[in-house]
């Protein structure tokens, strides 16, 4: 069946347009007086029109707004899914497939074979987002452009049908107005006095067009425009890498790691950590004892690498770049570049040791060295003699009933070292050596030298010559390139909201026929605003009408 | 006019085809970042004990075997004579094996290679690539054939049987 779409003021309208483009009147035709559905002012949505297309399916199917509102639904569910254990991003170092079942039992297994465990890295989620702004970017196109079109072109003299059956209505006859030249003066007047309130007004004769706020009826595209910029910066975010890193990485007090990925390093210089005395807490926790940080810092040095920088064989050579002591809220900024404080750990571990040469008989002093836990020398000078390093073993243990080490971590370091120099043998002098005390007992270092024949000694004369480090540090290291792409896109949204929200479209048509005036409003919200102004201008020009009135009762024809 | 219309909904439809695909396809790569069997070996260039640097890809069209161990891990110091044994038979046949220390001091490791007698190439690594390739459990051996691709990924100790099977399996593997 063809629908016959010509308008009686004869504009040729599109298939299922509700209100001529042209002059207004309702083309669908019941002889109802209800108020008019004015959305997109009754122009055809592409999702509407006839004749579809496959794509065209796919597009009306993007432009309903109840599909969105499912599409949010969905998310939203998917989203609080991943809020029920924590995600496998947020730990440091741990293998997920042993990880949840050991701790959520069932469950935890259930939730890492779902894949709930990375939910916002996953495809359906992905997909989820995506599906929404396409949603919003058709939604919005499909109403933005007819209603750009309808509002832009607007005719002035509308059907008397449009008129009536606006939300606020006023018709009455005016006794002084003769002709139609006694007409245009009256409009003429009128539209002065609706000047004075901020509206453009247009005439044609003996009719009126009065609007303002035209723009608000864009405030929800302009958000919908920065939602898609929103939405666009958090895809960019999950396919462009470089463009977003987070990275953990643990610092032991004193040493210098490199963010991976980068050509940084970060130094912790020094830990400090500050505990609240027993008085400063409540007596519940005193007597749990619990002890708990008032405060903790990484007084960090940041490094960037100017050279060798992936030479496996040469040491990178490093340039400071920032140096800022890091605490929670207080993280280090270099260029985009953010270090955060996450934690800390007690780990009481040897860093070096200043250790002394001696005779074992005369105690005479040689000289001294620094022995560094972490990646010693192979061979010391100390005074005359020369010591090579022939074993270390960081956490000497017996396995088998020969010399091994548990962990590469220097727990209990243990050193051998073959000495040469004035009267040593000519293979040298072999000497094993301990340097934490309580090792050196448990191990019984003096009865395993003095066996072999050893008559030296190494020691440490005091613990000023110890170095240990007692905390690891926990840092975040991110840099997020899209993050002001982020705030463009949510102030553009916001800017959106406050148009929509704080001005609303207000239009007035006005006719006469003969001396009855016809008069019909229409705004977007706050209608009784708009009663309170018709009821204002009304009254200026000498009419009385009380602005309740002036509301379209829906009358029965 | 109306074809021009037609033309926008057809590019935005397919843009956001594309978005999605890129999206989805990106995700799909950044969760196989982890080497598995089947997947080309990811490169690395490691400084050796003796000074040198090795480099994976020098290996190229050769079989390589890599074995990432520490003196601190019993089954790694036990499987160690069979490796060096495997590296003596095969070397005629172009085998490579290269043993990954997992981060230990060089002294340690060179005193450990003395006592045992490793003669094949052992490289300092300082967990970079032992994260590259996914390695949480010691020892971790992966049997790259002349491809560069994975055949075999093991985890654990290796018997001397065992080694000798998979390395014949590695060698049968041309370019």
């Amino acid at each position: 069946m063809i629908q016959n779409t010509k308008c009686e003021c004869g504009h040729q309208n599109p298939v299922n347009t509700v209100l001529c483009e042209s002059c207004g009147k309702p083309l669908i035709e019941d002889q109802s007086m209800e108020t008019l559905e004015m959305r997109y002012d009754g122009a055809v949505r592409r999702s509407q029109r006839e004749n579809k297309t496959i794509i065209d399916r796919v597009w009306s199917f993007f432009s309903s707004v109840k599909v969105a509102i499912y599409l949010i639904f969905f998310t939203l569910c998917g989203a609080s899914l991943g809020t029920i254990y924590p995600q496998e991003s947020t730990f440091i170092n741990i293998d997920p497939s042993t990880y949840y079942p050991e701790t959520y039992g069932t469950m935890g297994s259930i939730y890492y074979m779902l894949g709930l465990s990375h939910t916002y890295e996953t495809w359906w989620f992905k997909l989820l987002l995506i599906m929404i702004g396409t949603s919003l970017v058709i939604c919005s196109l499909d109403r933005v452009l007819p209603l750009y079109r309808a509002l832009n072109k607007q005719k002035i003299r509308k059907h008397d049908q449009f008129i009536r059956r606006q939300k606020v209505v006023y018709t009455g006859d005016i006794k002084e107005i003769q002709n139609e030249k006694d007409a245009e003066l009256w409009v003429n007047e009128f539209s002065g006095i609706l000047k004075k309130k901020f509206y453009r007004v247009t005439t044609d004769g003996r009719s009126l067009l009065a609007e303002k706020n035209r723009f608000s009826r864009w405030g929800p595209y302009i958000n919908h425009i920065g939602l898609i910029i929103f939405l666009l910066a958090v895809l960019l975010r999950l396919i462009v890498s470089p463009w977003y890193m987070e990275e953990y990485i643990s610092v032991l007090d004193g040493e210098i790691e490199q963010i991976p990925g980068t050509n940084y390093y970060v130094e912790n210089e020094r830990f400090i950590v500050e505990f609240y005395s027993e008085d400063e807490l409540s007596e519940k926790t005193v007597e749990k004892g619990k002890i708990i940080p008032k405060l903790f810092a990484t007084e960090a040095v940041l490094y960037e690498c100017v050279k060798n920088c992936n030479d496996p064989i040469k040491d990178p050579v490093l340039e400071e770049v920032k140096k800022h002591s890091i605490q929670v809220n207080e993280p280090l900024e270099y260029e985009g570049l953010l270090i955060y404080q996450m934690g800390y750990e007690e780990t009481p571990i040897l860093n070096s040791v200043n250790a002394t040469l001696k005779n074992r008989e005369s105690n005479e002093e040689y000289g001294q060295f620094i022995l560094e836990m972490d990646n010693p020398k192979s061979t010391y000078e100390v005074g005359d003699y020369q010591l090579e390093l022939i074993g270390y073993y960081p956490d000497f243990t017996f396995i088998n009933g020969e010399a091994g080490t548990k962990s590469s971590k220097p727990n209990t370091p243990a050193f051998i070292f073959s000495i040469h120099g004035p009267g040593m043998p000519d293979k040298g002098e072999i000497n094993m050596y301990f340097p934490l005390p309580q090792h050196k007992v448990t191990y019984q270092e003096d009865q395993i030298n003095i066996a072999a024949g050893s008559t030296l000694v190494i020691d440490v004369e005091s613990m000023q010559d110890v170095d240990f480090s007692l905390y690891t540090s926990f840092l975040s290291a991110r840099k997020d390139t899209i993050l002001p792409m982020i705030w463009i896109g949510l102030s553009i949204s916001m800017i959106g909201l406050i148009l929509g929200f704080y001005w609303n479209h207000r239009r007035i048509w006005l006719k006469f026929n003969k001396n009855q005036l016809l008069l019909g409003a229409h705004s977007n919200k706050n209608w009784f605003g708009l009663r309170k102004e018709v009821a204002q201008a009304l009254h200026k020009s000498g009419i009385e009408v009380e602005a309740k009135s002036l509301e379209n009762e829906v009358k029965d024809s | 006019m109306k074809n021009n219309k037609k033309w926008v909904q057809y590019i935005i439809l397919i843009l956001f085809v594309v978005i999605a695909g890129v999206t989805l396809f990106s995700g799909v790569l950044s969760t196989d970042e982890v080497p598995e069997v089947g997947n080309f070996a990811p490169d690395f260039s490691l400084k050796g004990l003796d000074g040198q640097v090795y480099q994976l890809s020098d290996f190229e069209g050769k079989p390589v075997v890599v074995n990432f161990w520490g003196s601190f891990c019993e089954p790694c110091v036990r499987e160690m004579p069979a490796i060096e044994d495997i590296y003596n038979k095969y070397q005629s046949k172009d085998l490579i094996i290269l043993g990954v220390n997992l981060d230990e001091p060089e002294v340690t490791v060179q005193s450990f290679v003395n006592q045992v007698g490793v003669t094949f190439p052992i490289l300092l690594d300082k967990n970079i690539v032992s994260d590259q390739y996914d390695v949480r459990y010691y020892p971790t051996t992966y049997f790259i054939d002349a491809n560069g691709i994975i055949m075999e990924k093991k985890i654990g100790e290796m018997s001397e049987s065992y080694l000798i099977q998979t390395v014949n399996k590695l060698i049968a593997v041309k370019e």
